[in-house]
């Protein structure tokens, strides 16, 4: 049996990097709509329609996705195992053994530092799941982890 | 020369060029890579200005003299005491030091032209793969292939001197050949239309501007029309027409695979190196590798039913070297009999297949999914009933067809653990058993969805290194009972 981690929730900041990602992603599709919605029924009234549905969907995903994505969301980290759960709908759960870490990176993007959040990046020689990522940590947390996973680093490669 | 002199020259060798005549495989080189000049030179011939389209092809020609003495000229190596360096480039000069603990081996591979001359490619098997263009990571296009041949025994005297007590003889018998029977025989099952695809590139390419179009009805009835008595024979023998056209359909299938195997397996033959298997094959293009036993990750049989019936498999590795064309999966024998895989098996260090590993079947979700999955096509199936039976009948008998493909595969995808090995078999048309050592297994997955979530059962997909082909994945297994094999490899881990 292995010694499965236990599992613990990423930071809640996590979920305002989601919801700022979401809200660009939607305003850029909304922006596309208009400009779809207008060039296919100019003339008519139903111009506005098309764009005013994908604002709908959009406001809607920014408002339920990110606590619903970060309430799945889970990590734990062992003296040997690094486990990640995510999602219900389509769920997840990588676990990568720490001496088949190749190497790490800690990257935080302009919305992680803007909500106080870093993203830990584990790659491994594996083709499937050559990365595996853990977001929304607190960045000490994040360099922390990193600093115990780099002890179990080695390659047994030839 | 601008090569960078260092203090000690001796250690770094003489420099060397090229042999000469690499500027016959340079140029055929070079004229290649402008396939996009020939269409223009086609299209200018075709519309008449025959004078510019030869200015066009005596310009390319030149350009492609000239720019292969350039680079022939700029190309230098040196093969010292623990490197070899390689400075090539014309405008970006590039200097490459690649030190022979991290050679991983040498190929040596001579195309037909090369073998009348009595020249060789080398290339040296770094393993770093990934970064930029492979196919130029320390490759010597041409040079006389006892030249190839000193500077291989040279690496691997540097590499394995202090690891091997001797290299073994090379009379020893191989581990595996392939007979010209056995040749033609893996020929017949390696059915290939791979022919049409070329042709199709071709007449959209090329066709066009000369007028052959067989996408256009009218092409064939001008074609036909052209021979009055065959168009009239032709119409009157419509069924035995398309009876002789799947025929020679299937013939040129078979044809294709029997002579693209013959081509590139022809005398087939697999030595044991002592650290490694060395490979030898072709009919024109002759190959020589050595594949490192250390870096293989997996061991993939491959086969299909009507192969199997007969007791024959593929085998294969996935391995962290990696080879031309077919990414990190090194083919070990095109077809053996299982006595053969375990003896090749044998001489990796690993062990034989088990004769009745103890499979756990996965459950039959897998099948009741994919059903769920098709039945949005029912009610397709139900409005041609009302509509146009007969589709109907035919639509429903797809279905079918693909429900009982999906349910022979189910019964042959298990797993089983044998010692340190995790074994995995699936497919019905494309049977595959995978042998993965534990300690090779990266990371696992374990997934599930909504639907699969119904059924209780969850999927494990194993991160393996090398390799593209093969995602390695246990589908519909018993959630507790992936949990349990999850914990059970990992447990294992170092």
């Amino acid at each position: 049996m292995a010694d499965l981690p236990e599992l613990l929730p990423v930071e809640t900041g996590y979920k305002k990097v989601l919801r700022a990602r979401l809200a660009l992603m939607w305003l850029v599709l909304t922006a596309g709509a208009l400009i779809a919605g207008y060039a296919l029924a100019g003339s008519t009234r139903f111009a506005m329609l098309i764009p005013a549905a994908v604002l709908l969907a959009g406001l809607l995903a920014v408002a339920t996705v990110p606590a619903r994505i970060h309430r799945r969301l889970r990590y734990g980290l062992s003296e040997r195992l690094l486990q990640v759960v995510r999602g219900w709908l389509f769920h997840t759960d990588t676990v990568v053994p720490l001496v088949r870490v190749q190497h790490l990176d800690v990257v935080r993007g302009p919305f992680d530092k803007m909500f106080g959040t870093a993203t830990l990046v584990l790659h491994t020689a594996g083709t499937h799941n050559s990365t595996v990522t853990v977001p929304g940590l607190a960045p000490e947390r994040a360099e922390a982890m990193r600093d115990i996973i780099r002890d179990h680093v080695r390659t047994d490669f030839a | 020369m601008s090569a960078p002199t260092s203090p000690d020259e001796g250690a770094v060798g003489p420099p060397e060029r090229l042999h000469p005549l690499f500027l016959i495989k340079g140029l055929r080189r070079s004229l290649r890579s402008l396939g996009g000049a020939y269409a223009l030179i086609a299209y200018l011939a075709v519309s008449g200005r025959w004078s510019t389209a030869v200015i066009a092809a005596v310009a390319i020609l030149l350009l492609g003299v000239g720019g292969t003495i350039l680079y022939w000229s700029r190309f230098q190596f040196r093969v010292g005491q623990d490197e070899i360096r390689i400075d090539s480039g014309v405008v970006n000069r590039r200097h490459r030091s690649i030190p022979f603990d991290r050679i991983q081996d040498v190929d040596i591979v001579q195309g037909p032209l090369a073998r009348v001359l009595g020249l060789a490619e080398v290339k040296f098997e770094t393993g770093g793969g990934g970064e930029g263009p492979r196919s130029e990571e320390g490759v010597l296009h041409a040079i006389t292939l006892e030249r190839a041949e000193a500077i291989r025994r040279l690496v691997r005297g540097r590499r394995v001197s202090a690891l091997e007590p001797a290299r073994t003889a090379e009379e020893r018998p191989p581990i595996y050949a392939m007979s010209a029977g056995r040749v033609l025989l893996a020929g017949t099952f390696n059915f290939s239309l791979a022919v049409f695809a070329a042709l199709i590139g071709f007449t959209q390419t090329v066709g066009q501007p000369l007028g052959i179009d067989p996408f256009q009805e009218s092409f064939w009835r001008d074609l036909v029309a052209a021979s009055a008595p065959l168009e009239q024979f032709a119409l009157t023998h419509r069924l035995a027409g398309i009876a002789a056209g799947i025929a020679l359909l299937l013939l040129l299938g078979l044809a294709t695979g029997i002579v693209r195997t013959l081509l590139r397996d022809y005398g087939f033959r697999l030595d044991g190196t002592g650290t490694g298997l060395r490979r030898r094959r072709g009919l024109l293009t002759k190959t020589d590798v050595t594949l490192p036993v250390k870096r293989a990750q997996a061991a993939i049989v491959a086969s299909g039913p009507v192969r199997a019936t007969f007791g024959w498999s593929e085998l294969f590795l996935q391995s962290l070297a990696q080879e031309e064309r077919s990414r990190g999966n090194h083919e070990l024998a095109p077809l053996a009999q299982p006595a053969e895989v375990d003896a090749i098996l044998e001489e990796m260090g690993w062990l034989p297949i088990p004769p009745a590993p103890r499979w756990t079947r996965v459950s039959p979700a897998y099948v009741w999914s994919f059903v769920l999955a098709l039945s949005p096509f029912l009610l397709v199936v139900v409005v041609q009933a009302v509509t146009v039976w007969p589709m109907a009948v035919i639509f429903s008998l797809g279905l079918f067809a693909l429900v009982a493909l999906r349910a022979l595969a189910w019964r042959r995808i298990a797993y089983a653990l044998d010692g340190e090995r995790l074994l995995m078999r699936s497919g019905w048309w494309r049977r595959r058993l995978v042998i993965l050592p534990k300690s090779r297994i990266q990371s696992i997955d374990y997934t599930e969805n909504f639907v699969t979530r119904r059924f209780g059962t969850a999927t494990l997909q194993f991160g393996v290194a090398g390799g593209s082909a093969a995602t390695h994945l246990i589908p519909a297994i018993p959630s507790a009972a992936a949990r349990a094999l999850r914990d059970d490899l990992l447990g294992s881990a170092p």
